[in-house]
């Protein structure tokens, strides 16, 4: 569990995190999500102490983490998978990262079985391809067998073997009753990978929701009638919002396709395509538009 | 000792030796000692043959056969201590580090535990390798010799390790200051190297004897003289001025440490 409460962190003029607070469960994957510049990393960065806060607390199963005696028990952490001096062997890595915490040779060895370096343990780890890189900074993570585990952007760069290998990794993290906090700017990734979301832009909470429940937000149905005046007067008096969609489609927010085709039928109209349509990314982009810091503007 | 720090000096010489360039470094330091230190006593003992009697009178061979192979050693010493830390900053691993160590006390002091105590045993190995060597280079060359027995020569090799000691914090107090490794060990060469060695011949008289009277570590090698020079600080007070020079360093390196973001 992790508690953040009204966190504010300037760096110089300008405010990175913005009184943001929200908790992140045990047992599920929390997806945290936003533009770049948002301030994901920021917020990684004062849960483990790195940054000090100007204002506001962030504890880790009720401490803080610069309090715990041995962090790496409690918490473990993907910042930046290429931090690592690259004439250091893989193994001589973990080792001295190890020791601080004093957590033996022998759990060493067992994380780079996990992760799947075991072959290349004593390869100098400047050798290192992007994917093995990111499998060392997680096995970095799991050394200490931690409860809680931070993720920062980890699938950025990997192929797609690699990116499912996280994935299933976070997501068996989560299912042994750990808590998972990932960051990402991409909500394809998160959609396959998360429970339930974080958002935040421009240093602020914009959600905290869960995944379905953002999906079912997001998601829209393409429709086409007969007479399609008549089923958007019905639609709209169903709760929905209906806008025209492409080649003189009616798209619909607010309502599910079942609410739809009981529209249709109260409406007395002939249906030629019903198509749920599931944008996430659309609704991600709707949901942080306000808060994107740098945004190409049309020419 | 606390577990917590035993544990962090334990992961400090790990991340030293694993590094593959550290120990051949550190033992290329030593060579630089020992080898050039011969040389420098061989050429002394030829002077002496030359020499006047009022120099031969304040002929120190202990000091001669340290002095010049430190010259060339130190720097490897300090440069070796920057690294220690500006390693960590080239790489990113000190965000992983500090993660790791949330007590960043505990962490700096385990560093500088660590480059402390391989520094010392190194600087002794130097210290009585040149010693020895240098007695016996300068008496094939028929100038005086020194024997670890007589007044102040244990003192002095002894000093000469815990000097290399000093120098190697300075580094690694610079190398915490500046976090690159190419200003930090650039400001190391100037502090221990270019001011006091080259700055006397540059200087105006009176600030050049202030330089080599009181500059830190020309106030430290003192300790390693075994004929008190009338115009040079006492062993033990010189010492003490380097050791109170890198211990500003060090308080300093410890206050930004604790206070700046990692």
């Amino acid at each position: 569990m992790i508690e953040i409460t009204d966190l504010t962190k300037r760096y110089g003029n300008k405010t990175a995190v913005d009184g943001l607070s929200f908790n992140v469960h045990p047992g599920r994957v929390t997806g945290f999500l936003g533009p770049n510049g948002a301030g994901k990393s920021t917020t990684m960065r004062a849960i483990l102490g790195l940054d000090r806060p100007h204002a506001g607390s962030v504890t880790v199963n009720g401490r803080a983490y610069v309090g715990l005696p041995r962090p790496m028990r409690e918490v473990g952490a993907l910042l930046d998978a290429r931090a690592v001096h690259p004439r250091r062997t893989a193994r001589n890595h973990l080792l001295c990262i190890a020791q601080t915490n004093g957590i033996p040779a022998k759990r060493v060895d067992e994380v780079l079985q996990v992760v799947g370096l075991e072959s290349v343990a004593r390869k100098r780890a400047g050798g290192f391809s992007l994917g093995m890189g990111q499998r060392l900074g997680i096995a970095v993570a799991l050394l200490g067998d931690p409860k809680v585990l931070l993720f920062d952007e980890p699938v950025n760069g990997l192929d797609p073997e690699g990116i499912k290998w996280i994935r299933e990794l976070m997501r068996g993290l989560a299912a042994e009753g750990r808590t998972v906090l990932v960051s990402s700017h991409l909500m394809s990734e998160m959609a396959q990978t998360a429970d339930h979301l974080i958002v935040i832009g421009k240093g602020k909470l914009i959600a905290d929701i869960g995944i379905s429940e953002f999906i079912r937000q997001g998601s829209n149905v393409l429709v086409r009638a007969d007479d399609q005046e008549r089923l958007a007067a019905k639609l709209t008096e169903a709760g929905g919002t209906v806008l025209p969609g492409a080649d003189g489609a009616l798209i619909v927010t607010g309502l599910e396709a079942r609410q739809v085709g009981k529209a249709a039928l109260d409406a007395e109209v002939v249906l030629t395509e019903l198509t749920p349509q599931r944008s996430l990314e659309q609704a991600y982009m709707d949901l942080t538009r306000d808060s994107i810091e740098f945004q190409a503007s049309a020419a | 000792m606390s577990v917590a720090f035993a544990d962090t000096v334990r992961s400090e010489w790990t991340k030293f030796r694993t590094i593959p360039s550290n120990i051949p470094t550190m033992l290329t330091a030593v060579a630089l000692m020992v080898f050039p230190g011969a040389l420098t006593a061989n050429g002394a003992s030829e002077n002496y043959q030359a020499a006047s009697e009022a120099t031969r009178a304040v002929f120190d061979p202990t000091y001669i056969s340290m002095y010049g192979g430190f010259l060339f050693a130190q720097i490897t010493v300090g440069a070796l201590g920057v690294l220690v830390v500006t390693h960590e900053y080239a790489t990113g691993l000190i965000r992983t580090s500090t993660t790791v160590v949330p007590r960043r006390g505990r962490l700096l002091g385990a560093k500088v535990a660590t480059f402390a105590l391989i520094a010392l045993l190194m600087g002794w190995v130097s210290s009585f390798g040149s010693f020895f060597l240098g007695q016996a280079v300068l008496g094939s060359g028929g100038a005086p010799t020194a024997s670890l027995g007589e007044p102040g020569v244990l003192r002095a090799v002894v000093g000469m390790g815990l000097l290399w000691a000093l120098v190697g914090l300075s580094g690694v107090a610079l190398g915490s200051l500046l976090r690159a490794t190419m200003s930090a060990t650039t400001v190391l060469v100037a502090v221990n190297f270019i001011i006091p060695i080259i700055g006397p011949r540059l200087l105006p008289d009176g600030v050049g004897a202030w330089v080599q009277t009181y500059w830190p570590i020309q106030a430290g090698l003192q300790i390693t003289t075994t004929v008190q020079n009338a115009e040079r600080m006492l062993p033990w007070p010189g010492f003490g001025v380097m050791a109170a020079f890198t211990a500003v360093l060090l308080i300093a390196a410890f206050a930004l440490f604790r206070s700046r973001d990692a």
